[in-house]
């Protein structure tokens, strides 16, 4: 039940952006009866708004848009968070207008719609790397995350 | 849920914006792939081509974007249908898009149209 739910979930926005949310204790989100936290896409960035505690960007990828959040306030804690504030910004940088980029993130809510909390930013050079992201979505869909047919969640 | 308000640039291939085409709409926010055949920097008007079919960009609004005959690029935007069914997409994105493999991305858009129908099927019922 819970195998795909710590890893890294391949998903076109169509998918992410129908995600079931279960607002029990603590918010959670399932694909299909399947519990996920963390999803990984890629697109366009079609949009962004630079502010000093965040970046907020839209990822297209053709079946949809879809907002990541970047915070870029991780404040250093005794040398341990210096690294990833620095790292954040440098990830801020590459952020811009028409890039490719590989999101991978956790899953959270704004505005009640599906967003990404960034974990990690890679601008793709190779156009082809978004062709091969659609095949593993669907090639994963099929044959890891979908529940096996006659399954009754 | 509510939906972002910018819509996603759907996929499609130069041959398939006929006039009878579900794609071929007034605003229609679409993305576009193909070899950059003229490129004027007066006007900003860019004519890209794929397997004979050309389509115009209005590139007025794209920023560092240098534009080199004969290099490949996509483009989201919308598209601008003229009385006399003349179409160009007024651009908002824009890429370089040399090295990609043009026969995989259109065989690939084909079995992502498939899966995207059956997963809005399959959330249909």
């Amino acid at each position: 039940m819970d195998s795909i739910r710590m890893v890294h979930v391949k998903l076109l926005a169509i998918d992410a952006l129908s995600l079931t949310v279960h607002d029990n204790h603590s918010q959670s989100f399932s694909r299909k009866g399947k519990l996920i936290s963390r999803i990984e896409v890629v697109g366009v960035v079609v949009s962004y708004e630079r502010k000093d505690k965040y970046l907020s960007f839209l990822v297209d990828d053709g079946t949809g848009c879809i907002r990541c959040i970047l915070w870029l306030n991780n404040q250093p804690d005794q040398f341990r968070l210096g690294v990833a504030a620095e790292m954040a910004l440098e990830e801020a940088k590459a952020v811009q207008l028409g890039k490719l980029v590989r999101v991978r993130g956790k899953i959270t809510m704004y505005k009640g719609m599906v967003q990404i909390t960034v974990g990690d930013i890679f601008v793709e050079r190779d156009p082809n790397a978004e062709i091969l992201h659609w095949l593993d979505c669907i090639r994963l869909a099929k044959h890891c995350y979908d529940p096996p047919a006659g399954y009754l969640p | 849920m509510t939906t972002s308000a910018i819509k996603p640039g759907i996929p499609v291939i130069l041959k398939e914006l006929k006039p009878c085409s579900q794609f071929f709409k007034q605003g229609s926010s679409l993305r576009v792939t193909g070899r950059l055949q003229a490129y004027s920097a007066d006007t900003a008007m860019a004519v890209i081509a794929d397997a004979d079919v050309s389509l115009k960009i209005d590139t007025q609004h794209l920023r560092d974007l240098n534009f080199r005959i004969g290099s490949s690029y996509q483009f989201i935007g919308e598209l601008l249908i003229l009385p006399d069914n003349n179409a160009t997409l007024q651009a908002r994105v824009g890429r370089n898009v040399d090295g990609i493999d043009l026969i995989l991305y259109h065989q690939s858009l084909q079995l992502r149209r498939k899966y995207e129908a059956e997963l809005t099927n399959s959330q249909q019922t």
